[in-house]
């Protein structure tokens, strides 16, 4: 018996809720590389709130497992990405900054879902509103449709537009 | 009640379409896991989180399944169900667990799956009985029908079951998490030592946070008082949402709510749940009052038969004084004053604690439909209960009981241990447990000797994890290692009640065999120095305090 390759050995690719495979057109800034003109950078969660307030323009942000989303919240205009960090697939960090984002803040654009992203984690992500996913995955667009459709019942709301068990019982009345 | 051949219908809750989907849905995704792992497409390794998220443990010896059965309610046809699971797929008995859960100790991968379906077939499943999630909410095991419950918990517990089912946020949290209620004013589902306890009183929940065993013990504090019912999903939400986003993930021993509760204290943490509960939507989280009045419509009173002939019932109290001993103790006083609440012990003199063998459960399941309404439950201290019993059928209830070895008098007596599966089963154990609970209750096996000692709990653990419960003990016995040899440390005076207090280690570890006369030495101090029959142990030892009886645990060793 050959050993399978694992999911996690797979490069990473960007796949959107819908299935499609795009290109990753943003670039994680490292702390000490200046702006520059070319293209649009993603920063540091310590370095955005440090220097969005005198930006103009629109960035991207990381959060990183530890870091408060709620700081974000004076910013939240400037910024049309934000990746949130899954450093390893039993940390559950990222998944109350994305409702926190979403439910709380009210954050529209793009939710990306990077690090270590498996097929695994996707129904829970759907549901706590990422829209993007650097997956690592023999299939990965195969992999967030199918995770999309993994349970007809869901008993919670949440940040998606899944309607709970309870609110489809009482439809009618 | 007479035995009829129609299978009464238990008042409990039944699926619709929305939960049957569910548990399909995820059943078939596991079968296919399975057929991978079987394959050879994904390594253990990689099928190791999936089968978890089943209930799959992969033991010293064979697999374990761990069946979650919620709250501890059981139908007849479920208790038949485990019957026949035992008898086809495991060497023909099962494991109830303190967790009111049933273990499958000797599972074959292949099988998972069809025992998986059959489960399905009476509404269970193997779901979020491992990992970092949600387990299976607890509850008193005499809910809505002891003399002393103020408010049914049991319709609250399935609000809690559906709302923590695959909860999107909370799957992945810093460590397992565990909530316990109770409605009534004894506490019997030791709320305070669990990750959220609750009580539910005629003004509200008080909502306990941070109690716990392992390594760290814990006393849970009292977080928010008179919660509205209402809004018992949102604030949970809160709860676990803290929790979520700060608890340490950094050391597996410091990541159970209790670390982050006595961190920060109580006072800081209820007020960061406070701050995050105003900020949620709560029309979004909390589930609406048509569908708590729904769940709450599938737990009404049984159809209670009338009468009690008390003077045949005197008769075979005076007639058969094994009858009337296990009257005494294994019966618990119910809101309708011609019916029990049955303990069925499963801890008889010399049998591992919480086992059943396939016939026993046939028979269990066979006497709730005749005497009990259809109905079962489990308890945490490991035995089986049938909770409404018309006092007319007791008698010929504890004969077949009797018949089937499920008859013995001990039910919170000494005999009645709660002790974790250690050495024999687990692969953290660091000492043996069931042997060493067989040879206590052997030592007391005399029944005037048991009944004379009244209300007394020993709890034992195989190793620091603490899953026998060993810190509420009255007694409790902590296996260790010393240089590779087993070690046993005793401790005094805990307990799980509305008085929940952690108990004490003594002095030093004693060999296997020193202990049974050892807990023999302090159970005769006990009797000398109580003041009356009605003063328990453990009342005895806040009286006197924990000396006396360190020093009769030790004299010898
Ligand atoms: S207390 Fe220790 S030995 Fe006992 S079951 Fe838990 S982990 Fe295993």
């Amino acid at each position: 018996m050959s050993t399978p390759k694992a999911n996690s050995t797979y490069d990473a690719q960007l796949v959107t809720n819908a299935g499609d495979v795009i290109p990753n057109g943003w670039r994680l800034l490292a702390d000490d590389e200046t702006h520059g003109v070319d293209g649009p950078v993603v920063l540091g969660f310590d370095r955005a709130l440090r220097e969005l307030d005198g930006l103009n323009g629109h960035y991207g942000v990381r959060i990183n497992p530890g870091d408060d989303v709620r700081l974000l919240e004076p910013f939240l205009d400037k910024l049309t990405v934000i990746e949130v960090a899954f450093p390893g697939f039993r940390d559950g960090r990222g998944y109350s900054t994305a409702r926190i984002l979403r439910e709380d803040l009210g954050y529209t654009r793009v939710l990306r879902a990077v690090g270590d992203v498996l097929r695994d984690q996707l129904f829970y992500m759907l549901r706590c509103g990422f829209d993007e996913f650097l997956v690592k995955d023999k299939d990965p667009a195969e992999a967030v449709t199918s995770a999309a459709k993994r349970f007809s019942t869901t008993y919670q709301g949440a940040a998606d537009s899944a309607r709970p068990a309870w609110a489809l019982r009482h439809a009618g009345v | 009640m007479p035995a009829t051949t129609q299978a009464p219908t238990p008042t409990m809750y039944k699926y619709d379409a929305f939960d049957h989907a569910f548990v399909r849905d995820r059943n078939k995704e596991f079968a296919g896991q399975v057929a991978r792992r079987l394959a050879g497409e994904i390594t253990e390794d990689q099928f190791k989180p999936l089968r978890l998220m089943n209930g799959l443990y992969l033991q010293l010896h064979a697999y374990m399944l761990r069946i979650a059965v919620p709250y501890g309610v059981l139908s007849s046809k479920q208790m038949r169900k485990f019957a026949h699971i035992a008898r086809t797929y495991d060497r023909d008995f099962g494991h109830f667990t303190t967790r009111q859960n049933l273990q499958f100790n000797w599972i074959k991968l292949a099988d998972a799956p069809k025992i998986l379906e059959e489960l399905a077939e009476v509404e269970m499943h193997a779901l979020q009985t491992s990992g970092n999630c949600i387990r299976n909410t607890t509850t008193d095991q005499f809910a809505g029908a002891a003399r002393d419950e103020v408010a049914d918990p049991r319709p609250w517990a399935e609000v809690i079951r559906q709302w923590s089912s695959n909860h999107p946020e909370f799957t992945f949290l810093p460590r397992k998490f565990k909530i316990a209620i109770t409605g009534a004013t004894k506490d019997r589902a030791a709320i305070r030592v669990h990750d959220i306890g609750l009580h539910l009183k005629p003004s509200g929940f008080d909502v306990y946070v941070g109690g716990g065993m392992g390594r760290t013990p814990h006393v849970a504090p009292v977080i928010k008082r008179d919660l509205n019912p209402e809004q018992l999903l949102s604030y949970l939400e809160a709860c676990l949402r803290v929790y979520n986003r700060y608890g340490r993930r950094d050391n597996i021993y410091k990541a159970r709510i209790k670390i982050l509760v006595s961190a920060l204290g109580a006072e800081e943490y209820g007020r960061q749940v406070e701050e995050e509960w105003s900020r949620l939507d709560k029309a979004k989280v909390d589930a609406p009052a048509a569908e708590v009045n729904r769940i709450k419509s599938f737990f009404p009173d049984p159809a209670f038969v009338d009468g009690f002939d008390s003077a045949a019932f005197e008769r075979a109290r005076t007639a058969d004084a094994g009858f009337a001993r296990w009257v005494k103790n294994n019966t618990n006083p119910h809101k309708r004053d011609n019916h029990v609440s049955v303990t069925i012990s499963l801890k008889p003199t010399g049998l591992p604690p919480g086992d059943a063998s396939s016939a026993q459960m046939d028979v269990m399941a066979d006497v709730a439909d005749a005497y009990g309404y259809g109905e079962l439950r489990v308890s945490h201290e490991q035995n089986i209960i049938l909770p409404h019993v018309a006092k007319n059928d007791l008698y010929t209830l504890y004969e077949k009981l009797d018949a089937a070895g499920l008859g013995t008098a001990n039910a919170g007596k000494i005999t009645d241990m709660i002790a974790c599966p250690g050495l024999d089963y687990c692969s953290l154990a660091n000492a043996r447990s069931i042997p060493l609970a067989q040879d206590i209750s052997q030592r007391f096996e005399d029944a005037k000797l048991t009944d004379q000692i009244g209300d007394l709990q020993i709890k034992i653990s195989g190793c620091i994890n603490a899953c026998g419960h060993h810190h509420v003990g009255h007694i409790g016995i902590l296996g260790v290692d010393k240089q590779g040899i087993e070690f046993y440390q005793i401790l005094l005076g805990g307990r799980a009640d509305e008085k929940a207090a952690l108990g004490q280690i003594t002095g030093k570890g004693l060999s296997a065999e020193a202990v049974p006369a050892a807990i023999e030495r302090v159970v005769r101090l006990y009797l000398d120095l109580r003041t009356s029959e009605t003063e328990r142990f453990i009342d005895t030892l806040e009286r006197v305090g924990r000396d006396a009886f360190a020093e009769a645990l030790h004299e010898h060793a």
